[in-house]
């Protein structure tokens, strides 16, 4: 019995996982237990308890059996994603709620979990190459499908996040590297162009070495530059003609500090609150931008200043090698699969974790522009807590079933 | 396209580095934020912090049709409390202050604490002069206690309005879920009338003030020299149509009675004067409303607070019989040489239905003028319901005026349609409409309908939607901001109007008319007496009214409930009322009206006694300090 645990029992991720999660529960507590949102904790509390239970469901669930029915759950989750659209709530100006009781459902956050699925399920066909364009654009088209229906909620950070998920999984799944190279490069040449037109002129030569060094042809290596290279100029022009209040808010999303009474608001308060931190930090329930609510809604978005402020750098630290542990866990795991579907999907996930993380964090301490998506575990949400607690059990699934073909 | 390996060793690597340049990039940024700035970031979040502070508007201010001021706004003071740096052990102390239980501080102390324990919140509105200069001799003793100065409604006008302006109060829970972002707790909402219906242009737009705080909370000055607030927009002015000295004349008759005055002006539809009696005093709601008056007026079996004016649905009683004579004529059921012998009543079916006299021959301009019932039961069986009702539809019955307040009720005007859904097909009979042919029975009209109504008769068809406000003065541009009324017109011929209108002036101005007691000196006026039979008392007097005859400058409808006839209790209020608007003022020798006279016992004494009074010897003295009273100074 002990060693069919310890062979099949994916300890790293459990542990790795809880631990993450009771940090996040204290961290909403700290910031909302002085507050009308003080039922936060509560709500977190029962959350928590469904996404157990649906973690061990997505665990002890056949990985064949998933495999078999990810189509399904994935035009499912599809068509839940159109009701919603059409009779959803409108919360903070998108409509990707459902109101059931007190409790609300996005269902944007499980559409992660089925795309991913209905699409490590493609990638593992037999019968699907990667090396074959059409199947390349199928694959594709299995991400952009949700991402149309989640632009027109409009929700601009979930839809950025099944992008970040595809390129891994296609890199991955044996995808040439200058085809991730053609898919990368233009939307990082256009941010450059926005930001200035050094920054271009800086990026785009960065994007001639690479191509250089992924020594492709001739032909296609300067198709790839050109059309960087268009897109950069492109995207000024536009720029240019936009109306001055459309500019602005196009400088201040890319640097908050532009405006720092409106957008640029939080992203400082966040600074001052995690830096304020120290080393030590200023100890549980004692962070005083905490306590004193300088961030609204932080224990969704910006719950990563929580822990920053009150346990300081060593908290930070401490927060981070969790998700390393797990990133690296998840990449090994993916690895060591010997079944496709399941490699792929643990990629996947590994992916959508790290995505998630570095993009919530980067934006906590100022590196990234503010794009609202969940620190994974730990932010205030039940739909994304329950959907990350699935793809934890998935990963666990994986690795129950690592040595399987 | 070249494809490599799936899942190749040299991907995983290659994905392994992302990740860790990924974790070096964020925790360089950490160890750069939290350990080499962290001074810097400690000190600033131990001083400079910036914090939003609303700043108030002032609320616009509302004119009468004489630019006469009559809703102005004055300082008041609020107890402001902030909860983190209240002391409890002050508790009982602050409560004995401000003379409020210490559970309702307690209550709202939690509230403000759930809100931000750090921001002011009020304890107490409006307090008075003693509590005042009380805290702030006590202000050392009390942390966390502040004054805050803020505006509060002042009623200026001599006329009180109530029902018309409405009043504001603190918005509550369902409000500020319903309104939107721009409140927040303690707000102050128009909640009834014009401030309700006018709410966003009365408001006017918050500012805010940036301030920088330390940790604890505490202010230690303004951040960036206030070059980033944003100034408050005080709310806009509103010029109303309405007369304030007919207004307040038109309450003063009113006083003790229950009922309604409105008034319009036939040429635009602007309302000069609407009254719904009794009233209640506006200033209770301008600071606190203490519980026991909103439970007081709520109690009144005589319903303060509820609009009769645009909300009754009572029977209007012969001052409907107009409609019918139109229908009449326009679908030539009878022309002016109708005639018929009025015995005093009519047998339809085995009911007789009833006339106040024997009217002998009469023609419908007479019958109009006599107020003749077994007229009109006739011409009803002739015209038919739905012909009637149609006539009655044009004229705005059965439908809401849009006025522009929210409280309407659009009363009922019964169609074959109505009575086959409430008794089913072929269950009701024509003895049905014998009543209705003298505004009887199944039928409710409002105090406002009627007047929109006489205004029609008055201008003979042109339908203007009435309205209060009359135009938006924006002070910060200094613009006029007209406020577009629908206006449109019903077609009846030039002969049906002068038909009908003679019998109305001849209701007023001929020997033998009903309607006499409305009459005014020097100026032709016409009009129409009701006298709407009630199972629950006496009946319901009814005046519609206009003049001057040639040239209507005013449509005027008056109700009085439970009074009697409406020739006696209604017409000469209607009278006074379009006296004091033409003239300015009343010329006629009037009766001191300061003793609010009983409703049960006694009617207004009817005016040519008045002035028979006023002639006899002795009483001059008194005649003469009568005329010279303004009729504003008649409330007191």
């Amino acid at each position: 019995m002990n060693s069919f645990f310890k062979e099949h029992f994916d300890h790293t991720t459990l542990w790795t996982t809880l631990a993450l999660i009771v940090i996040g529960l204290l961290s909403i507590y700290s910031a909302t237990f002085d507050m009308q949102a003080g039922r936060s904790f509560d709500h977190q509390l029962v959350w928590t308890a469904i996404g157990l239970v649906l973690m061990i469901v997505a665990l002890a669930t056949p990985l064949r059996l998933i495999q078999r029915s990810a189509y399904i759950v994935y035009a499912l989750s599809l068509a839940l994603l159109i009701i919603v659209l059409a009779i959803g709530k409108k919360v903070y100006g998108s409509t990707s709620w459902f109101g059931i009781g007190g409790f609300g459902i996005q269902p944007s956050e499980f559409v992660k979990v089925t795309t991913l699925l209905a699409l490590a399920s493609y990638l593992s066909r037999s019968d699907v190459s990667i090396g074959k364009t059409t199947d390349i654009l199928k694959a594709c088209g299995f991400v952009l499908l949700p991402v149309a229906l989640i632009m027109l909620q409009p929700d601009l950070g979930t839809s950025l996040t099944f992008i970040a998920m595809l390129l891994p999984v296609l890199y991955w799944a044996g995808a040439s590297q200058f085809l991730i190279v053609a898919l990368l490069t233009p939307p990082i040449i256009a941010v450059a162009a926005l930001i200035g037109t050094t920054t271009f002129v800086v990026v785009l030569a960065l994007v001639g070495v690479a191509l250089y060094l992924l020594r492709e042809d001739m032909f296609s290596s300067s198709l790839m530059f050109g059309v960087n290279a268009v897109v950069g100029i492109f995207v000024q022009v536009v720029y240019e003609k936009l109306a001055l209040y459309q500019q602005k808010r196009i400088s201040t999303f890319l640097n908050p500090n532009n405006d720092p009474l409106g957008a640029g608001y939080n992203v400082i308060q966040a600074k001052v609150a995690i830096g304020s931190g120290g080393l030590f930090g200023k100890g549980y329930l004692h962070g005083t931008q905490t306590q004193l609510n300088f961030i609204p809604k932080q224990w969704t978005d910006f719950i990563f200043c929580v822990p920053g402020e009150e346990f300081g750098f060593i908290g930070a630290i401490v927060i981070l090698t969790l998700f390393a542990i797990l990133f690296l866990h998840g990449v090994k795991l993916a690895h060591v699969a010997k079944n496709k579907f399941g490699s792929i999907t643990a990629l996947g996930i590994t992916a959508l974790f790290a995505f998630h993380m570095f993009v919530n964090i980067g934006m906590s301490v100022g590196l990234m522009p503010v794009i609202g998506i969940p620190l994974p575990f730990l932010s205030y949400g039940g739909s994304s807590l329950c959907s990350f607690m699935i793809l934890a059990g998935l990963l666990m699934n994986v690795y129950a079933n690592r040595k399987e073909y | 396209m070249v494809t490599e390996e799936f899942g190749s060793s040299k991907r995983r690597t290659i994905i392994t580095l992302v990740v860790w340049l990924g974790f070096i990039v964020v925790v360089g940024r950490l160890y750069q934020l939290q350990y080499i700035y962290s001074a810097e970031y400690g000190k600033k979040s131990e001083e400079n912090s910036i914090r939003k502070i609303v700043e108030e508007p002032v609320r616009g201010y509302v004119y009468d049709r004489n630019d006469k001021l009559i809703v102005d706004n004055r300082p008041s003071y609020s107890v402001m409390l902030t909860p983190i740096d209240f002391n409890k052990k002050n508790l009982p102390f602050l409560s004995q202050i401000l003379g409020l239980p210490e559970e309702a501080i307690l209550e709202k102390i939690k509230r403000a604490r759930q809100y931000n324990p750090f921001m002011p919140a009020r304890i107490k509105r409006d307090i008075d002069f003693r509590t005042l200069s009380i805290l702030e001799e006590y202000k050392e003793q009390l942390p966390g206690v502040k004054i805050q100065t803020e505006s509060k409604r002042y009623y200026a006008s001599p006329a009180s309005a109530s029902h018309l302006l409405g009043y504001v109060k603190e918005i509550s829970d369902y409000q500020l879920e319903r309104l939107g972002d721009y409140y927040q707790q303690g707000d102050v909402v128009g909640s009834v009338g014009i401030e309700a219906k006018y709410e966003k242009y009365l408001r006017g737009q918050k500012g805010y003030e940036f301030i920088s705080q330390n940790a604890r909370g505490q202010m230690i000055g303004t951040f960036n020299n206030g070059k980033d607030d944003i100034p408050p927009h005080d709310g806009l002015d509103l010029h109303l149509a309405v007369d304030a000295g007919v207004q307040a004349l038109a309450e003063s008759l009113m006083t003790d009675r229950c009922g309604a005055v409105v008034a319009v002006d036939p040429n635009n539809g602007g309302v000069i004067a609407m009254v719904s009696a009794p009233e209640y005093n506006l200033s209770d709601f301008s600071g606190v409303t203490p519980p026991e008056l909103w439970k007081a007026l709520n109690d009144d079996d005589s319903k303060p607070l509820f609009n009769r004016a645009t909300l009754t649905r009572y029977p209007p009683g012969s001052t409907f019989k107009m409609v019918l004579a139109i229908a009449a004529l326009e679908n030539h059921v009878v022309n002016e040489n109708y005639r018929i012998v009025c015995r005093g009543s009519f047998k339809f079916g085995n009911k007789v239905f009833r006339d106040e006299h024997v009217h002998g021959s009469v023609n419908i301009i007479e019958a109009i003028q006599k107020s003749c019932n077994v007229f009109f039961y006739q011409l009803m069986l002739k015209v038919g319901l739905d012909p009637w009702a149609a006539v009655g539809k044009e004229f705005g019955f059965g439908e809401l005026s849009d006025i522009d307040i929210l409280e309407e009720n659009p009363g009922l005007l019964p169609t074959t349609d109505y009575f086959n859904r409430v008794y089913g097909k072929g269950k009701w009979t024509q003895g049905y409409l014998v009543s209705l042919g003298i505004g009887q029975g199944e039928i409710g009209v409002t105090p406002l309908q009627m007047a929109d109504y006489c205004a029609m008769l008055a201008n003979k068809g042109h339908h203007y939607q009435p309205h209060i406000v009359d135009y938006i003065y924006n002070n910060r541009t200094h613009k006029t901001e007209t406020v577009a009324y629908k206006k449109d017109s019903i077609h009846v011929s030039e002969r049906t109007w002068d038909i009908v209108r003679e019998g109305m002036r001849r209701c007023v101005m001929s020997p033998g008319g009903t309607g006499w007691e409305a009459r005014i000196p020097g100026i032709e006026v016409a009009g129409k007496t009701g006298t709407a039979q009630n199972p629950h008392g006496k009946a319901h007097a009814w005046f519609i009214g206009f003049a001057p005859f040639d040239h209507p400058k005013i449509a005027i409808c008056v109700l009085v409930e439970n009074a009697g006839y409406g020739g006696s209790f209604a017409a000469p209020i209607a009278g006074l009322c379009m006296e004091k608007y033409l003239y300015g003022e009343i010329i006629q020798p009037q009766p001191a009206r300061n003793t609010p006279v009983s409703l049960k016992d006694t009617a207004i004494t009817p005016r040519v006694t008045l002035v028979q009074k006023a002639v006899q010897p002795g009483s001059s003295i008194q005649t003469q300090k009568i005329v010279k009273t303004s009729p504003e100074s008649l409330r007191h």
